[in-house]
């Protein structure tokens, strides 16, 4: 086994972390702040896909349309982000857990049958964009290009979620809601229309992630539940709320995909639930994430 | 700040409404409307006749990757029914269908079955999408003794391993079908030895697999088999099978993947210039339609029938129909859950009763023309002589999207398990017949 081939299999491990990275963040991003398990994340991203599709067709435009309609698909996103947070998700800060979940759940059910009446369940695709049609030569193996814009986007969040958390007042006050939200309602911040601009952020990350995915593989009913379970994977690894959890969370399950298919193909699945369990026993909280109170 | 919140909500509202403008002119194709799920088709023009109609209960998987394919059959079920309706139906009883949804779930799947034949008191049956589920009906509509047409669903374990009288089958099962493909793959590149392949992995994707395994060790006995790929149905990234693939340098990969997998897997691979070995999947209509330009020319195909497969007058009738009423061209589901229709229509007016013993008996052996051609229900295991289909992806100039070129059509009677073969299966799972 040559280093070139490891390094290629590293590369698609990496191209894979980057698009559950890009839907991970904003589940776990929900979560840290609303103490909400959004299981209808998953569908977000998956409308996302479809909404994509229909305006980068009905658009026409060349070169620049796809770029364009993966934009509006996330505004349209955050318009749908309000609606769930302003008339369902509100109700349910107060509830435990299992009533979030089953009414994420139920909008889980509605949103693929949303699908079903405007898309009738066929499954689509959309053209890799110029410039990220080809490939590029990573030590004499072709590389394809359009998984480095995938990557690039992904850092790009990581910079971005960073820099809004950490570095600007708003992230003061989303730290400090996540900390303790009564003592932050207390000081006058309108706790209700904070969550509701981190919901909308999330959704919004869901919509974009959504719109990334056509051009990465299929456009279909059933990419919701497929791409949720994974990124429960990752948020458990690596600690549901926490940014750098998500990052080093989505490192380690595209990796373990990655080499398990090379070594161990009817294993690679269950490899990655594997290290979830053995975070789950040794660290329930995840890497990052920190105890419940 | 509040002045920004407040402008970015309005932003967000507008956008609400401008997109669905936008996404209204770009509905992909016209009249496409959601299968409306327990409605009875509407007869054409009612024949005087104040006997029973024939009830057919259309039992399929709206849900998931079968959601497309099952609404292409409830349009095939719904254009045959029309047509035998207003000739005056079947022995002059007409011929009204009832739609059920399994949701893709076994236990769904089971429960509507029960139902159709409890309470609708439906003839026949016809479906599913799944394979799964239709192991799992089988052995509800079996005890109840009602006959079942699959026409999707194409697992061998229907007609082989779990043989029931009351099963009928007329899609080329998993072993005939990967068996026409092997020997297509091999006729077109048949100095490839070293194999790599890449199956779903579940029941359909493990059978197709098996069969070409026992195919291609016949056709080159030192073949080896390099590497298996097992991704889970509905994977969206392909990419690590991919380079694993690759990384062997196999002269030839043979597949099974269908739908929106295989869409994702070759958008994926064609970067990695993956194309270049000879490959094999189930490349049909939908596949082609959606790929558009990004369907790999020369890679060869494999599909159970549709039109630029086998352009028989027959069948370019049936899709001017199909598009008259559809707006769109009909796939090979379509075509397929047409012919079993026809199928029970014959094996009525032969058998002159729809009572189900009679109804199998008049099956045995019974031979229909249909969209495919002829084909034959073989008496011993009710599985058709129909036909498989292969060929290698081609520009067209009379088509917008890509189609076939040097097609085979293997006849199911070239292909199929023989009898000793079949009988051997029952032995060990203790099918008497």
């Amino acid at each position: 086994m040559s280093f070139d081939i490891l390094f290629n299999q590293f590369m698609s491990g990496i191209a894979r972390a980057s698009l559950l990275f890009l839907v991970a963040s904003g589940l776990s991003l929900t979560f840290g702040v609303l103490r909400v398990l959004n299981f209808a994340h998953g569908s977000l991203y998956m409308l996302g896909a479809f909404v994509t599709y229909s305006i980068w067709k009905g658009l026409l435009i060349p070169v620049v349309g796809f770029y364009i309609a993966t934009f509006l698909a996330a505004l349209v996103m955050g318009g749908i982000g309000i609606i769930i947070e302003f008339f369902l998700l509100r109700r349910l800060y107060a509830r435990g857990w299992p009533e979030q979940l089953l009414v994420t759940y139920a909008l889980v059910l509605i949103i693929t049958d949303l699908v079903k009446l405007g898309w009738g369940g066929e499954f689509l695709s959309i053209p890799r964009p110029v410039p990220f049609k080809g490939a590029v030569s990573l030590f004499g193996f072709p590389f394809p290009s359009y998984n480095f814009f995938v990557i690039l986007l992904g850092l790009a969040l990581v910079i971005f979620l960073w820099w809004l958390v950490y570095r600007t007042r708003i992230g003061d006050i989303i730290r400090a809601a996540a900390h303790d939200r009564e003592m932050v309602a207390a000081l006058g911040i309108p706790i209700p229309w904070l969550f509701t601009w981190i919901f909308v952020l999330g959704a919004m990350i869901a919509g974009l992630s959504g719109g990334v995915a056509g051009p990465y593989g299929a456009i279909a009913l059933g990419m919701d539940i497929e791409i949720i379970v994974e990124c429960f994977a990752v948020v458990v690894i690596g600690g549901m709320g926490s940014l750098p959890g998500t990052l080093l969370g989505s490192f380690i399950v595209g990796q373990v995909y990655a080499f398990g298919i090379m070594f161990k193909p009817e294993l690679a699945l269950a490899f990655i639930f594997m290290v979830m369990a053995a975070v789950l026993i040794i660290r329930p909280w995840g890497i990052f994430g920190r105890p419940e109170r | 700040m509040k002045r920004i919140a407040v402008l970015i909500t309005i932003v967000f509202v507008l956008s609400l409404l401008v997109v669905p403008m936008v996404m209204a002119q770009a509905k992909p194709t016209p009249a496409k409307e959601p299968a409306k799920a327990p409605a009875q088709a509407k007869p054409v023009a009612k024949p005087a006749a104040p006997k029973e109609p024939i009830k057919l209960g259309a039992i399929y998987c709206f849900a998931g990757p079968c959601y497309m394919y099952s609404e292409s059959a409830i349009n095939g079920i719904r254009i045959a029914a029309d047509e035998i309706n207003a000739k005056g139906g079947i022995m002059g009883r007409k011929l009204d269908v009832i739609v059920r949804d399994t949701e893709m779930k076994v236990d769904v799947g089971a429960r509507e079955v029960k139902d159709l034949i409890l309470r609708e008191k439906v003839n026949f049956l016809e479906g599913p999408c799944s394979s799964g589920v239709g192991l799992a009906m089988q052995v509800v509509h079996s005890e109840y003794k009602v006959i079942r047409v699959t026409t999707m669903a194409n697992t061998e374990g229907q007609v082989v391993d779990k043989f029931t009288p009351y099963i009928v089958q007329i899609v080329p099962n998993t072993y005939m079908e990967a068996k026409a493909a092997t020997r297509y793959l091999h006729k077109k590149v048949p100095t490839a030895k070293k194999f790599a392949t890449i199956n779903p992995d579940y029941e359909f994707g493990r059978r197709e697999f098996a069969a070409f395994k026992e195919e291609i060790t016949k056709l080159v006995p030192d073949a080896e088999i390099l590497y298996e790929a097992w991704p889970k149905p509905g994977e969206k990234d392909f990419t690590a099978f991919i380079t694993a693939i690759m990384a062997k340098k196999p002269d030839a990969v043979h597949s099974s993947l269908f739908g929106g997998d295989l869409v994702a897997f070759t958008k994926q691979a064609a970067p990695y210039e993956f194309f270049k070995t000879p490959f094999i999947a189930l490349y049909d209509l939908p596949v082609l339609l959606a790929l558009g330009p990004d369907a790999p020319e020369g890679t060869f195909g494999f599909g159970r029938g549709c039109f630029f497969m086998d352009p028989n007058p027959k069948m370019l009738e049936f899709v001017d129909k199909y598009k008259k009423v559809r707006g769109a061209y009909p796939d090979s589901w379509a075509v397929q859950a047409y012919d079993g229709v026809y199928l029970l229509k014959a094996a009525v007016e032969k058998a002159k009763t729809s009572e189900t013993e009679a109804v199998i008996k008049a099956m045995e052996g019974i031979s229909i023309d249909s969209l495919r051609g002829r084909f034959t229900i073989r008496p011993l295991d009710h599985m058709g002589s129909v036909p498989c289909y292969q060929g290698t992806i081609a520009k067209d100039p009379a088509y917008p999207f890509k189609i076939w070129k040097d097609i085979s059509r293997v006849p199911g009677d070239q292909v199929w398990r023989s009898e000793e073969s079949v009988r051997e299966v029952w032995k060990k799972t203790g099918v008497v017949r």
